[in-house]
């Protein structure tokens, strides 16, 4: 297998709170890895050590088969919060970009103006950054990480602050750097948006790795199944059901969790007699589910526990 | 080398292009002109006239004291008064009202013209600056003393030239009254003046008035000022960096040591370039008024050998380079501007104490308190320059305060580099002193 990074059980520790603790994954090459979490999770230590910003009190980062600083200009950087000049005119900006990655700036212009045209900026190619909205200033700043032609991609929260329209161009986008062979490792916290977007999925939680691997085989671990339901009625005593582990009821629809081995079609029969159900479908947990499932687990189970249940599918997810 | 170039290209064209750098490089030699030749001005025409009297016991001063009434203040001191002679100008002018009071108790006789000294009912044209008591003893015996009222208690500069005059005015008398003839008196009498010759080790001869002073000050500022000043704005640089996080990009693409070398260079780059278009402006100046340099006694060759242009040049670089480390530290161990005034009072102190410092070693540029400043890290490129402007060190100081500099610049660069690494990330609380050095340890 093509590895392009691989992370090895790493540690950061700001005194006492221990930020990363034992994260190990990896990331295929041509493929969009996602890091999930909560907020606090992690994540963006976890990238801040693999793009060398910070360096890990323990454990390895590898890049392309190497120690991360070798191939640092083969490794475009998107970090969650703007990180620009505010005085720098737009190419200004995007040709230093790319200059610290070691590229030309005379060479870079070409490619600065198709990154500023595609994302409509290029009419404002000689006003200062501090005078762009913030969506502009996220949309330079990609610009900035993609123009010099990276290998592998680093997006820290990409969607953040983006309006709807901008991030359907920025899912287009990653599509579309996909397709040309790079690969890519975003982190988020909107499991909808990682669940569209990725392919390989590294859920952290306090520090360490609960769930990775492929997105099927995470949604499908145990074999575990979900119900959606629509109705009408009170279905407050769903979740009650024989064979329901857990899930959600609204007023007029219900998503629940089945337990291993769990019959939908018994759900069914419970419901019948007291709701008047328009729809009834059996799918695949969402990723949400799936992530509730495992970090709740693992909050009432306790540390020990915890840590070994994150122990044994990390091991799994990386083979 | 390419990334610390582009990060050096960067900030040299961000500063130069800003419209303050070129009003500042353009005003800077006229604002630093106006300080140090203000004050001696106001000193002279500032001053105006003051009203004193003289109640003279011995009678014989009339001439004397009126010969106050036809001098004119002297013109700045002959080009020097600026560090010179202050007692010969300055003083302004002086009104003598000439009251003889032989005979008479001269203290009885002072008393209503010190309350015309004191009083606020006096009007204002008949109000004294001073009161000058000369009693009737003064011409006999040498023991007598003068008194000087005044309502400041530092008037001096009056008080020494009425006490000048009026002793020199005694003696002429007691000499005439010896017999010798007034004619000869002046020739007798005159003061001769001191020539400064500097005798080097290769033989040749400079000579050199009190005004090499002042030159050798002009090259200082263009030392310090520029460091302190640009110093200011690398520290401002790294914390903007740091607010507006683009220093995760700038690390996860080049090392520490590239980025501070490529800012530091940058800034050395662009005080380099100011201070050569000083130099321009100040030869261009002293081309057009040469002959007043001359007239004013300031050997130029002094100080405009090419030896002084090489060591003003490499020791400008290094001095600058070690000043803006030191701030590019303070920049990396805070997170705001805010923070960052609380470290820049004692880091700015630091910085000056060989400006404090320049009297003395520009008295005497051999002794062991200048030796050992000019070998000491923080200061060696300062002190050692203007040791070799007035002087001559032997040449082991000079190449081991070069080698000092170096030296200094690569260990500070390296230490600012590791604190930088994690002080730029770690947002929150300034570090306290044992965290720093857990920090140069670990990073």
């Amino acid at each position: 297998m093509d590895t392009v990074l691989e992370v090895n059980d790493v540690f950061k520790h700001f005194g006492a709170v221990r930020a990363v603790d034992g994260v190990s994954f990896g990331v295929r090459r041509g493929t969009i890895s996602g890091l999930l979490g909560r907020n606090g999770a992690g994540k963006t230590t976890t990238l801040r050590m693999v793009t060398g910003v910070f360096l890990p009190d323990r454990g390895r980062v590898e890049l392309f088969g190497g120690p991360g600083p070798a191939s640092r200009d083969r490794v475009a950087y998107l970090p969650e919060e703007r990180g620009l000049y505010r005085k720098m005119k737009l190419v200004e900006q995007l040709l230093f970009l790319a200059e610290i990655k070691g590229r030309s700036p005379r060479a870079m212009r070409p490619a600065a103006e198709r990154w500023l045209r595609r994302f409509e900026l290029w009419d404002k190619r000689d006003v200062k950054v501090e005078e762009l909205s913030k969506g502009n200033q996220q949309k330079l700043q990609l610009a900035g990480a993609l123009l010099f032609d990276p290998e592998l991609v680093i997006l820290d929260e990409p969607m953040s602050g983006l309006d709807p329209v901008n991030v359907v161009l920025v899912r287009r986008l990653l599509a579309e750097l996909r397709s040309e062979g790079r690969t890519i490792l975003l982190s988020t916290h909107m499991m909808g948006e990682a669940e569209k977007l990725c392919e390989e999925i590294v859920l952290i939680h306090g520090g360490r790795v609960v769930l990775s691997g492929a997105l099927a085989d995470v949604k499908g671990a145990g074999g575990r199944k979900a119900v959606h339901l629509e109705f009408e009625g009170d279905g407050s005593f769903l979740t009650a059901v024989a064979g329901v582990s857990g899930g959600q009821v609204d007023t007029n629809r219900a998503e629940l969790s089945l337990a291993p081995g769990a019959d939908a079609q018994e759900v069914l029969a419970a419901a019948l007699p007291r709701l008047a159900i328009r729809r009834f479908e059996v799918v695949a947990p969402s990723l949400e589910e799936v992530f509730i499932e495992a970090v709740g687990g693992e909050t009432l189970a306790g540390g020990r526990d915890g840590e070994a249940a994150a122990a044994a599918p990390a091991t799994g997810g990386r083979s | 080398m390419k990334k610390l170039f582009a990060v050096l290209k960067r900030e040299y064209l961000q500063t130069v292009r800003k419209p303050s750098f070129l009003v500042m490089t353009l005003l800077a030699p006229f604002l630093m002109g106006a300080l140090m030749f203000i004050p001696s001005l106001i000193a002279l025409k500032g001053l105006g006239e003051k009203k004193v009297a003289v109640i003279d016991g011995t009678g014989r001063l009339a001439g004397a004291v009126g010969s106050l009434t036809r001098e004119e203040p002297t013109p700045a001191g002959d080009g020097r008064s600026a560090f010179g002679d202050k007692r010969q100008g300055g003083a302004g002018r002086i009104v003598p009202e000439y009251v003889a009071a032989t005979g008479a108790d001269p203290k009885a006789e002072a008393a209503p013209y010190l309350e015309r000294l004191t009083s606020e009912s006096v009007p204002k044209a008949r109000r004294l600056d001073g009161v000058l008591l000369v009693p009737a003893g003064a011409f006999e015996d040498p023991s007598t003393r003068l008194v000087y009222y005044s309502r400041s208690a530092t008037d001096f500069l009056v008080q020494e030239r009425l006490g000048r005059l009026v002793n020199r005015a005694l003696a002429r008398q007691r000499l005439t009254a010896r017999g010798l003839d007034p004619k000869e008196l002046d020739g007798l009498l005159a003061d001769l003046r001191v020539d400064s010759v500097q005798v080097t080790r290769s033989g040749r001869q400079k000579k050199g008035g009190e005004a090499n002073f002042l030159v050798a000050m002009v090259f200082l500022v263009m030392l310090f000022f520029p460091a302190l000043l640009y110093g200011q704005e690398v520290m401002r640089g790294v914390i903007q960096e740091k607010t507006d996080r683009i220093v995760e990009i700038l690390i996860s693409s080049m090392t520490p040591m590239e980025l501070l070398s490529g800012k530091i260079l940058g800034m050395a780059a662009i005080g380099l370039t100011q201070v050569a278009v000083w130099i321009a402006m100040g030869a261009g100046m002293a081309l057009y008024a040469a002959q007043g340099v001359a007239a004013a006694g300031i050997e130029m060759s002094t100080f405009l050998r090419p030896s002084v242009a090489v060591s003003f040049t490499v020791f400008f670089v290094l001095g600058y380079l070690i000043y803006v480390c030191v701030y590019a530290a303070g920049g990396a161990m805070v997170n705001s501007e805010k923070e960052a005034q609380q470290v820049l009072t004692p880091v700015v102190l630091i910085l000056m104490v060989p400006w404090f410092l320049v009297m003395p070693i520009l008295m005497s540029p051999d002794s062991p308190m200048s030796v050992a400043l000019s070998l000491f890290p923080l200061y060696t490129p300062t002190t050692m320059f203007v040791r070799i402007l007035v002087s001559e060190p032997p040449a082991w100081q000079v190449a081991a305060s070069i080698a000092l500099s170096v030296a200094t610049v690569w260990g500070m660069l390296w230490t600012t580099a590791k604190v930088f690494r994690v002080g730029l990330l770690s947002y929150g609380k300034r570090p306290t002193v044992q965290e720093l050095w857990r920090w140069l340890k670990v990073a």
